[in-house]
This record gives C-alpha cells, structure tokens and sequence, in this order.
C-alpha cells in the first residue's frame, strides 16, 4: 500500500465511471427485451421481437453500408494522412510542423453540425465546387454531389484524419532514421527506402490508425444525417429514425446493441487480419 | 486526504440551498434558439411584470426533453412544458402533466376549437405543413392540390421532414379515399411518390438551407419557416392545397410535481393574452390560439394563418392528436423501411 499511496484515490474515480457506463449499457439492454407500447413512454413487458424484427433485408442493408462506409473513410483517411503524417515527422522547421498540427488538427476543434454545414457549402449544387467548375465551363449543369456516399466520406475524411495522423506520426517518429540512412548508403532509392523500410515499419501505426477511423466513423451521426439528406444512412440514423424520432425505444435498443456487436465483430476481425502485418513492424 | 473529503461532503451539504432559490423563478422548458426568444420576449415579459416572478428556460429538442421529463417524473426540472400537441399526449399518457384548472386561465375561454388538445394541455399557436416551392426553380408546375407532388416533372426535387412522416402519410390516405386511422390505404400512392423524393431534412435550419440553395426547390415544409425564408429575401412560394395544409399546434402544460402551479397558470394566461397571441403570431407567421387575438393586415394575409373559423374549418387538415402520438412510431417505422430507405 505504501509503494503506491494514490492508488485507491485514482483507482475510485474511474470503478464510478465504469459503474456509471456499465449501468447505461444495461438500461440499455434491459430496454431492448422490452415491448414497444404505442402511445406510451413506459415499455411493456419481456420480448424479442425488436431483436427478430430486425431480421429485414432493410436493416442488412443499411448496417452493410455502414460498415462499407467506415471502410472506404478509413482507407481514404489513410492514403491523405501518410503522406501528412510523413511530412509532419521529417519537416525540418519547426514554424512547418506546427502549420501542419494545427491545420491538421483544427476540424477536432470546431462543432460537428458547423463542419458539416461548411461541406454542405462546398458540396452543394451552388456551392463552391459546382459554382467553379460551372464558372470554368468544365460542366454545363450543376454535378450532384450531396446525399452520395462520396460526399458523406468526404466529409467523414475531414474528422478523421486528425485521429489518423497523430496516430501514424506516432509510429514514423518511433522509425529509428539510422535503418533509413542505412539502405540509402546502400544505394537505395527514396522510393524504395518509403517502400521497403519506411512503410512496414510503420505497419504499427497503419493498423492502428484504419481501426481507430473504422470504429471512430461506425457511430457518425450528424456528418451522414445532414449531408445524406436520409438518401445515406448509418446505423447510427436508423437507430434516429426508427428509434426517437418515433419514441420506439426499446427498438433503439435492440438497434443500437446490434450496431455494437457488429462493430466489435468487425473489428475482431481487422484485429486478425491485421495481426500478420503488425509484425512486420515489429522493431 | 481527509480534507478533500471533507471539502466534497461540504460541497453536498450546501446543495440543497440550491432548490430554494430555484424557487424564486418559473422554470419553462422550450425548444432552443428563436422559440425560447419568442416567449422571452413576449408572454414571459408579461407575466414577470404582473407578477416580479423571473422566468428561467432550459431547452432542448422534443425528445431530449421528453426524456428528461420522463427521468424527472414526479420531481420535474421545469414548472411549464411546450412542445407539439400529440408529443403532448405522450407526457399526459405517462401521467407526466398536472390537470389544468381552466378557472385560473380566463384567456382559455377565447381559444379556437382546435386549440383544446386535452385537460393537461392546450394549443399556443398553430401552422401548416404544406406545400412550399422556389417558382424561379419550378416553373411550369402549378400546386393546387397536393396530388401536384406527385407530378413527373417534380422528379428528385421534392424534401419533406424525416422526423415526421404523418403530413405525407394522412395525404396519401385523404388522396386514395382513406385517412388517418385508415392510413394503410394511401401506402402505395406514397410509394409512388418515392422517384421525386430527393432528401428528407432533419430539423428547420436544414430545410431552410436546402430550400434556400435550391437543392430542393419543392418541401412539404412548415409554413413559419417558409415565412421566415421569405422575409430573408428567398425566393419561396407557400400554397394551401385545396385539401388543406397538414395542421400542427404547439401546446403549453404544466409539469406534475411542480411547487408553482398557481404561478404556472398565471403564466399560461399571459400566454394567451390576445395582445401577446398577436404578437407571437406576427413574430413568427402562426396562427393564433384565441379567437381574440387581433392581427395586422400583412400578418392576417400570411399563407398558413387562420384567423377566421371558416379558415379554420376549410384550410387545415386535422389530425387527432391522440391517434397521431399513437400512430407516429408505426407511421415513421413505416416511413423509414419503405420510403427512406
């Protein structure tokens, strides 16, 4: 006891919170078994009929596009934050390092409504991007781009890559440079060093970081509500829609408790799959 | 160690001094942004000045609130609740609303018929959902009625609230020789209407932007926003199919629970103060909810705005508030699985 004199002091603040997290988790559990009673806020008694009701092609099909989503944000942030996150660790200036942190980290920093707001601007029929290529004449009527997959990971990108880029500067700069020079003296072009030193011994990070966007991305809601415009849905809509927006909160429940066990099933299995090219990393 | 314990157990002791300054104040529970304004600056001006009772707002959207209301049962956080007449019905269902006492209110005897949503809660103003259109995008399409929606020259134009499909729903039904209680007859003309649908807006600020960028110049919008659109200098048209437009009302009760109840009332009969009805309904482009309430010309001429009985009567499509809260969780799951998505 007397080697760690602040443990218990430490310890309590955090078995409250997850006592707190844990009783939510089972409120919520406890609401998914129970029946919806239209008109009423108070469930009725013990059922699994919000589990079996969701057994409709509808549902596959949107927690199949959420999964694809996440996917497809957390590649896309991957290929845009490298080549940030490379230039973040081996920029010379320390005046360049912190424009790229701070221009890199200022999207954390604004409202999640405000920054989907401002794509909606930029991707809108009149918005920044359309009003330019119409001004260049590269297109004749306005290019939809709003209420797509495209514009939601677009805009999900934009969140995410902050995360992804602190995460993968993390495992460049632990790269010991000697490995590096070392092939270079060798004759090695810089292509080949990124190549074959660089990126697997960044794997760490790689891996990491596209899990971290992929569960980070699974519980978006505004980003897919607003710039989806309800064409674009997420479990985390559905859960909106089907749930609280209709009161139904028992079958909000038995939503939101699938979207958790799909999310943690799914990143078991990027955990597995991943598992050989982490250590591949390993140093 | 030991004194921070005893500073945190100081700290509870002193809490329940907190309530009893609370109880100064009339707590009202409202929506945020311009409708907390509105009674700010209109009913709750008044009822401080008659009575040098401070009015306090905690805000918040419909359901967080009715959340709230439900955690708080017995021991509400607010004296006075607004929100939409059926969401109304879920509070009085749960035994959440304290009976009102007309006697207290003197300015209810003046409220329009549709205004009486039930003995725990009553109207406060009323608008439309209808049909709302950007003529300079829309051009050679007329609205008359609401079956104009489903015109194939409307194709991927159309926005209407993913909140609340009842509008759609109920004209669906109206429109295939049903209605409300017999909604299920409309199902396949609102499938119909799927090809025009280009999205569905999640709250006001949302359909006044994707109106306002013409992303979709026709919505099934709420007359009060498409007024509001209009005073900012957007080009926006609002019709009253000959149907009728789809009518809303948002009610105020009182909380069960709550200390001030005498207060409580006197408040709801400043609410209803036919100068302060006018004033609401001039703010925001509603209709008032006493009979009393005299408007300006160009607020009378609004579209969406009764005034008269025979407006009332010809111009509004009224759902029953009680089956509508009955029937939202079906109707939008409904909506959902074979419209949206």
């Amino acid at each position: 006891m007397t080697s760690r004199p602040f443990l218990r002091t430490f310890v309590t603040p955090a078995a409250l919170c997850a006592f707190g997290l844990t009783a939510a988790l089972l409120a919520i559990l406890q609401y998914s078994v129970r029946a919806f009673v239209p008109g009423s806020l108070e469930p009725g008694g013990l059922t699994l009929e919000n589990f079996t009701a969701l057994m409709k092609p509808l549902y596959a099909r949107v927690f199949l596009e959420t999964a694809w989503i996440c996917l497809l944000t957390a590649i896309t942030t991957l290929f845009v934050g490298y080549p940030v996150a490379y230039a973040l660790v081996h920029a010379r200036s320390a005046v360049f390092k912190s424009l790229i942190l701070v221009t890199i980290v200022t999207p954390l920093f604004l409202g999640e409504v405000v920054r989907t707001y401002s794509w909606i601007i930029v991707l809108g029929n009149n918005g920044f991007i359309n009003s330019l290529l119409l001004k260049l004449g590269l297109i004749a009527a306005p290019f939809q781009m709003m209420f797509t997959i495209g514009s939601v990971v677009t805009a999900l990108v934009h969140v995410t890559l902050p995360v992804m880029v602190v995460m993968l500067a993390a495992a460049l700069s632990h790269i010991n440079p000697v490995y590096e020079r070392a092939a270079e003296s060798l004759g090695a072009s810089p292509i080949r060093v990124f190549l074959t030193i660089t990126l697997p011994l960044s794997t760490p990070g790689v891996v990491a970081g596209v899990t971290t966007a992929f569960a980070w991305t699974f519980s978006a809601f505004a980003t897919p509500q607003l710039i989806g415009g309800g064409r674009v849905n997420m479990v985390s809509n559905l859960v909106y829609q089907l749930g609280f927006a209709s009161f139904n909160f028992p079958f909000a429940a038995s939503l939101s408790l699938a979207g958790l066990a799909m999310t943690l099933a799914l990143l078991a299995v990027m955990r597995f799959v991943a598992r050989p090219l982490e250590r591949i990393g390993l140093h | 160690m030991k004194r921070v314990w005893t500073f945190l157990l100081l700290m509870l002791l002193a809490l329940p001094a907190i309530p009893a300054r609370a109880q100064e104040k009339l707590i009202v529970s409202i929506w945020g942004g311009s409708w907390r304004d509105l009674v700010a600056n209109t009913a709750a001006k008044k009822f401080t000045s008659e009575t040098g009772v401070p009015v306090e707002f905690i805000t918040g959207g419909t359901i967080d609130r009715l959340n709230k209301a439900k955690l708080a049962k017995g021991n509400p956080e607010s004296d006075i609740t607004f929100t939409t007449s059926h969401v109304g019905w879920l509070y009085a269902n749960d035994d959440l609303y304290e009976k009102l006492d007309f006697a207290k209110i003197p300015n209810s005897a003046n409220l329009v018929e549709a205004a009486k949503i039930s003995p725990f809660h009553i109207g406060t103003w009323a608008y439309v959902y209808t049909i709302g259109y950007r003529p300079d995008l829309v051009k050679d399409v007329k609205f008359e009625s609401w079956a104009d929606l489903w015109k194939p020259e409307l194709k991927g134009k159309i926005a209407a609230p993913d909140f609340d499909p009842s509008h759609l729903i109920v004209v669906s039904a109206m429109l295939s020789g049903g209605d409300a209680s017999s909604w299920e007859k409309g199902q396949d003309k609102l499938k119909a209407l799927k090809p025009n649908f280009k999205a569905f807006y999640t709250n006001d600020a949302n359909s006044q932007q994707l109106i306002a960028n013409g992303e979709t110049p026709v919505q099934v919008i709420l007359s009060m926003n498409a007024h509001y659109m209009k005073r900012e200098g957007v080009n926006v048209e609002l019709v009253i199919p000959k149907e009728g437009g789809v009518l809303g009302i948002d009610t105020v009760a009182i909380m069960k629970g709550s200390k001030k109840v005498d207060l409580a009332h006197k408040f709801i009969d400043a609410l209803l103060d036919p100068q302060i009805q006018a004033e609401a309904a001039k703010i925001k482009g509603a209709s008032p909810a006493v009979i009393t309430a005299k408007l300006d010309a160009d607020t009378s001429r609004l579209v969406g705005v009764f005034t008269t009985p025979e407006q009332w009567k010809s111009q509004a499509i009224v759902i029953e508030h009680r089956l509508r809260a009955e029937k939202t969780a079906e109707w939008r799951k409904w909506f959902a699985e074979n419209i949206m998505n």
